[in-house]
C-alpha cells in the first residue's frame, strides 16, 4: 500500500487548548502577526480576515492570483500556520457568490 | 455494490460504481503511481439559461470565468487521449449545449475513442444539434425537475406561468427518443429528478412522465448541499419519502425503468470516508476552465485546491505538474476531512466509498467477472 493510503483511518488534527483559549480577535492577530514576521513573501498578497475556534482561518487575496499559483500559495500558507501556530489550523479563502443574474433571483447567498 | 438495473439494452448501474472494470488503475493507485483519471466530468461553459432551485452551480463560482474556445476544447480531448482518460461526462457546472464547442467536442471525442455522456435541460438542444451528436453519445440524461409543467417551470425557471420551458424540453426529448428508435442508436436516454425533500408531490408525476416519454430510465436522486448548508437540505426528511419512492420504482415497465439512488439518499450528509480518494479516478473541470479535484472545490473558498486553467495551459502539463499531485495528496492526507470540509454527496461519492473501503481493507475492489454492464467507462 502506498504511503498516501495509510491515513484512511487517521483523525484530522483539531486545534489545541492554547488556540481555543484565545479570543477571536487574538486568534486573528496571532495569525497575521506570525505571517508578517515569518512569511514575508505573502504579506502583500493576502491577509487573514477571520480566525475561528474550530481552526478555520479565512483569508482574503489582496491582488488577483492565477489558478496555477493560488493553490500552491495557500497550501504553503496552511502548512506554515500548522507548523508555526497549531496543527489544527485550516486555510480557506473568502467565498464568491454566484455571478448568474438569473439564478440570483432565487435569493440564495453562499455562506462563509 | 448494489445490483444493476436490467434494461432492454443491458445492465445499468446508476447507484454504485464501476471501478471493478478498471482494476488496472486501482492497482496502480494502490502502488502509489500517478494515475490518469478514468473519467472526467466537465462543462464547456458556466452559463445556463435555467435557474434550478437545487443547482449546486450556485456555490461553484471561482475567481474568473474563462471562455472555452473550440481549440481549447479539442486540445483538451487530445490530452485526455494521450494520458488514457476513457470517458467524459458533460455535466459539471454549466449547460454545455450552449457552447460553440459542444458539437465539435463530441465529434472529436468519438474520433479519439473517448466515450461521452451529457446532462442537459434540453432547452437549446434543438433537432439540428441532436442530429449531429446523438450517434456519438453513450448516454444523455435530461434534467427534468418535475413531471407537471407548472411545477417544472417553478423549480427550473421563473414561475409556474412559464410552462413554455417544459414544452420546449419535452419536444426535444421526444425528438431524441424518436431518432434513437429510427436509427437504432445505442445511446441511453434518461430523465433525472433532483429530489429536494419538499418536492414529494412531484415524485409520482415525474415517474409517469418518464413512462410517457418512453425514455430508458427515469432516475430520482438526492440533492447535494455544501458544508455551510447554503441550500438548507435536511437529509433526515428523505426518510419520510421512502414509500413514495418505492411506489415510483414499482411503476417501471419493459421500456422505462424508474430508479432511485437509494445509496446516496441513505448516505446523506454522513459519508463513511474522511480521505477523498475519488478525484484521482474521476476528475472534475469547471465550465470556467478551472481544473480542481472536484466540483466541490470550484468556489474561490477552496482556492488552495485550485490547480490550473486549461484555457491558459495545456491540460497534460497541468496533470503532470507537482501542483496536481500536491492537491490530490492533500485530499488523501489527515489534513483533509471529507466529513466536515466539503459539501455532501459529490459526483465522486460512490467511488470514494469504494476506494476508502479498499484502503481500509473492509472490501477490496476486485475485477468483475460477470455480465458486463453498460457505460463501464463512466465510474
Amino acid at each position: 500500500m502506498s504511503s498516501n493510503l495509510c491515513y484512511a483511518n487517521t483523525e484530522t488534527p483539531t486545534p489545541g487548548q492554547a488556540w481555543c483559549q484565545l479570543s477571536d480577535n487574538e486568534k486573528l492577530a496571532l495569525v497575521n502577526s506570525t505571517v508578517t514576521a515569518k512569511m514575508t513573501c505573502v504579506n502583500k498578497t493576502l491577509v487573514a480576515v477571520e480566525a475561528k475556534l474550530d481552526g478555520q482561518v479565512i483569508v482574503r487575496l489582496l491582488e488577483p492570483v492565477n489558478a496555477d499559483k493560488r493553490g500552491t500559495l495557500l497550501l504553503d500558507l496552511e502548512a506554515f500556520l500548522k507548523e508555526s501556530i497549531d496543527p489544527g489550523l485550516v486555510v480557506w479563502l473568502e467565498p464568491f457568490g454566484d455571478r448568474s443574474s438569473l439564478r440570483n433571483l432565487r435569493g440564495i447567498e453562499v455562506k462563509s | 455494490m448494489s445490483a444493476a438495473v436490467q434494461t432492454r439494452e443491458g445492465a445499468l448501474i446508476l447507484d454504485s460504481h464501476k471501478l471493478s472494470y478498471h482494476t488496472d488503475r486501482v492497482d496502480a493507485w494502490e502502488a502509489g503511481e500517478r494515475i490518469a483519471p478514468v473519467s472526467v466530468d466537465m462543462s464547456l461553459t458556466r452559463a445556463c439559461g435555467a435557474m434550478c432551485s437545487f443547482c449546486y452551480a450556485m456555490m461553484q463560482e471561482s475567481q474568473a470565468r474563462s471562455s472555452i474556445k473550440i481549440s481549447n476544447a479539442l486540445n483538451l480531448l487530445d490530452d485526455f487521449a494521450a494520458i488514457g482518460i476513457r470517458s467524459v461526462s458533460l455535466v459539471s457546472d454549466g449547460e454545455s449545449t450552449l457552447s460553440n464547442a459542444y458539437v465539435p467536442f463530441i465529434q472529436h471525442a468519438a474520433e479519439l475513442g473517448i466515450d461521452v455522456g451529457n446532462a442537459t435541460n434540453a432547452w437549446e438542444w434543438e433537432p439540428e444539434k441532436i442530429e449531429q451528436v446523438l450517434s456519438h453519445l453513450t448516454w444523455v440524461r435530461f434534467t427534468v425537475a418535475a413531471g407537471r409543467p407548472e411545477s417544472y417551470a417553478s423549480i427550473m425557471y421563473k414561475g409556474p406561468e412559464h410552462t413554455e420551458v417544459f414544452d420546449r424540453a419535452i419536444k426535444h426529448i421526444k425528438y431524441a427518443v424518436d431518432l434513437k428508435k429510427r436509427n437504432n442508436l445505442s445511446v441511453t436516454l434518461g430523465i433525472q429528478m433532483v429530489l429536494m425533500p419538499n418536492l414529494k408531490d412531484e415524485i409520482i408525476p415525474f415517474a409517469q412522465l418518464g413512462l410517457d416519454l418512453g425514455v430508458d430510465y427515469a432516475v430520482i436522486k438526492h440533492c447535494s448541499d455544501d458544508e455551510q448548508h447554503t441550500l438548507g437540505i435536511d437529509y433526515n426528511q428523505y426518510e419520510s419519502l421512502h414509500d413514495l419512492l418505492v411506489q415510483a420504482e414499482s411503476m417501471s415497465n419493459e421500456q422505462t425503468k424508474i430508479i432511485v439512488k437509494w445509496n446516496k439518499i441513505k448516505d446523506g450528509d454522513k459519508p463513511s470516508y474522511k480521505r477523498f480518494y475519488g478525484p484521482q479516478f474521476l476528475l472534475q473541470i469547471s465550465g470556467s476552465g478551472l481544473v480542481a479535484p472536484s466540483g466541490m472545490f470550484f468556489n474561490a473558498r477552496y482556492s488552495k485546491l485550485h490547480i490550473g486553467n486549461f484555457t491558459e495551459e495545456r491540460f497534460i502539463d497541468i496533470w503532470k505538474s507537482e501542483r496536481y499531485w500536491r492537491a490530490m495528496n492533500y485530499l488523501a492526507s489527515p489534513a483533509f476531512d471529507a466529513q466536515t470540509m466539503m459539501g455532501t454527496l459529490p459526483i465522486q461519492h460512490y467511488v470514494s466509498v469504494a476506494l476508502d473501503n479498499h484502503a481500509k481493507g473492509i472490501q477490496r475492489i476486485l475485477p468483475c467477472t460477470g455480465q458486463r454492464p453498460m457505460h463501464v467507462n463512466f465510474l
